[in-house]
């Protein structure tokens, strides 16, 4: 009569990628169900940021950074920039948010971060067609390189996975870190290639630049419309650091959230 | 068929073994990087203090267990570890069996999303398979009684009605272990005796059930086993009747 072993019996693995699936969901269910524009919102973000920053270098100054057409070497990096954006600064709250439900569901509490990866991930992938609709209209040829997609994707999902499980806790004992982590986004903006490339950078920069994993990471994005981006040396040094983040990451994530699980 | 029952019959389903845990006092208390990471030996902090520390006990499948005390003994916490939503800092809580905690049941509610949503969400959260709710999802509205609001976002509802949906999706989630506290203060009479039948049910179907509260009847009606907090420490676990006699004497009951 206790019945339903199946729920039992399921995999930790499986029940993780459930609670995972569950919890990203929500979120873009939420979203969507109380906007009335909802999906228009995710794109129309980088798409006004993008049609300013091709007002401003490409009318107002005379440009001599990026590739041509410049729209669509924006956007390559834009696009990442905004799931790295809004992941990051989410994950300040991933705990503080949810305070309700984690004090009442044990699920493993990586999910609490990792869900906030998941869903800007969804939203930066329902971006794509944007791209490439800036790339059909400007004739943008687009190279086998796009295969590296897959590759960039996988980096950055490191990166971030590293960046959350260091932020999501400390933001609990310090509160000030919320607004630190705002500031260092956006001198990342301007630290990063995404108005410009990173070959535009300075000669004394070049090798400094490496160590912004973000360089290696929007390096092999652009590589699908402009093979010249891509520098090996840029994606070796961001897939290992993202990986040490990460690494660092989960030993932060294990030895506090003990104290977090009480402080929340 | 009780499945999950009969395979651990007999040993422990759960297991505290000298289980401690250490909050701050002062809340607003000052926190420093060494203090976060250093092992737990390394700190000793004199704004600390253990709402519970050095408990043992092990419950056997089927019991069913009232926790008593006065308020700010280590009840609740003790629930939540039992739970696992907070972790000990000394010894080890083993739960070996699912756990449907009855547990600030209204938190995983999102106001935004209707009540079907907010059923897979929250019944999927705590580990039910899609088909498993699709098949339990009537049982669970007709419970609740809400059966003409299921497509209304969850914040329409009446605070009665919340409680009523949220019990109705935790009390059918199947697991053997049942934690219980003080949630069913809310709502009418009516429907927390129907709360109170369905723990019944439950209970006789093999499950079993943690308990934590101040009404000596409750307590009564559904424990066998008592475990008696005080000041942080188990100071007895024995039949339900001697822990209440013992608790009574200790804290004698005003005159009504």
């Amino acid at each position: 009569m206790v019945g339903s072993a199946g729920a039992v019996q399921r995999s930790n693995a499986s029940r993780y990628r459930h609670a995972l699936w569950l919890l990203t969901t929500r979120d873009l269910k939420v979203r969507y169900s109380t906007s009335a524009l909802g999906y228009l919102w995710s794109i129309l973000d980088p798409l006004v940021m993008s049609g300013i920053y091709w007002f401003v270098f490409t009318q107002v100054f005379s440009r001599d950074v990026g590739t041509e057409p410049y729209i669509v070497f924006l956007l390559c990096g834009l696009l990442p920039w905004m799931w790295f954006t809004g992941a990051a600064s989410d994950s300040t709250r991933a705990f503080l948010a949810e305070a309700k439900l984690i004090r009442s569901t044990k699920i493993p509490r990586t999910i609490w971060v990792f869900r906030l990866i998941a869903s800007k991930g969804f939203e930066f992938v329902a971006s794509i067609p944007v791209l490439a609709a800036f790339a059909l209209v400007t004739g943008a040829t687009l190279t086998p390189w796009v295969l590296l997609w897959p590759l960039a994707f996988v980096i950055q999902a490191i990166l971030l996975m590293g960046v959350g499980l260091i932020v999501a806790p400390l933001v609990v004992f310090f509160r000030d870190l919320e607004r630190a982590v705002k500031l260092v986004l956006r001198f990342l903006f301007y630290a990063s290639p995404i108005v410009y490339a990173s070959a535009d950078l300075p000669e004394g920069f070049h090798f400094w630049a490496a160590f912004n994993p973000l360089s290696g990471i929007f390096g092999l994005y652009r590589a699908a419309f402009f093979p010249e981006q891509l520098d090996s040396f840029y994606v070796g040094v961001s897939a290992a650091m993202s990986l040490v983040l990460l690494g660092i990451g989960l030993v932060i994530f294990r030895r506090s959230i003990r104290a977090v699980l009480k402080e929340i | 068929m009780s499945a999950t029952a009969s395979t651990i019959a007999g040993s422990p389903v759960i297991s505290v073994r000298d289980a401690g845990i250490r909050f701050r006092r002062n809340r607003r208390g000052r926190r420093n990087f060494k203090d976060l990471f250093a092992g737990s030996s390394r700190r000793s902090r004199p704004g600390e203090f253990w709402p519970l520390r050095n408990v043992t006990f092990d419950v056997r499948p089927g019991e069913a267990i009232g926790v008593v005390g006065r308020n700010g003994q280590g009840k609740s916490t003790l629930l939540k570890l039992v739970a696992e939503v907070i972790l000990p800092d000394e010894g080890t809580v083993r739960v070996g069996a699912g756990v449907a905690p009855l547990i600030e049941i209204t938190g995983g509610f999102v106001n935004d999303l209707t009540v079907r949503d907010n059923v897979y969400l929250t019944a999927g959260l705590h580990g039910m398979t899609r088909a498993d709710i699709d098949a339990r999802f009537d049982e669970i509205i007709e419970f609740a009684e809400i059966a003409d609001f299921v497509d209304t976002p969850y914040k329409h509802l009446s605070s009665g009605m919340k409680v009523r949906i949220a019990f109705s999706v935790i009390s059918r989630l199947e697991e053997p272990v049942m934690l219980v506290d003080e949630v069913l203060a809310v709502g009418d009479r009516a429907f927390r005796e129907k709360c109170y039948r369905r723990i019944e049910e439950l209970l006789a179907g093999g499950r079993t059930l943690f308990f934590v509260s101040h009404n000596e009847k409750d307590l009564r009606r559904f424990c066998t086993r008592g475990l008696y907090l005080d000041k942080g420490a188990l100071v007895l676990d024995g039949p339900i009747a001697d822990v209440l006699a013992a608790y009574n004497a200790d804290y004698p009951p005003k005159q009504k």
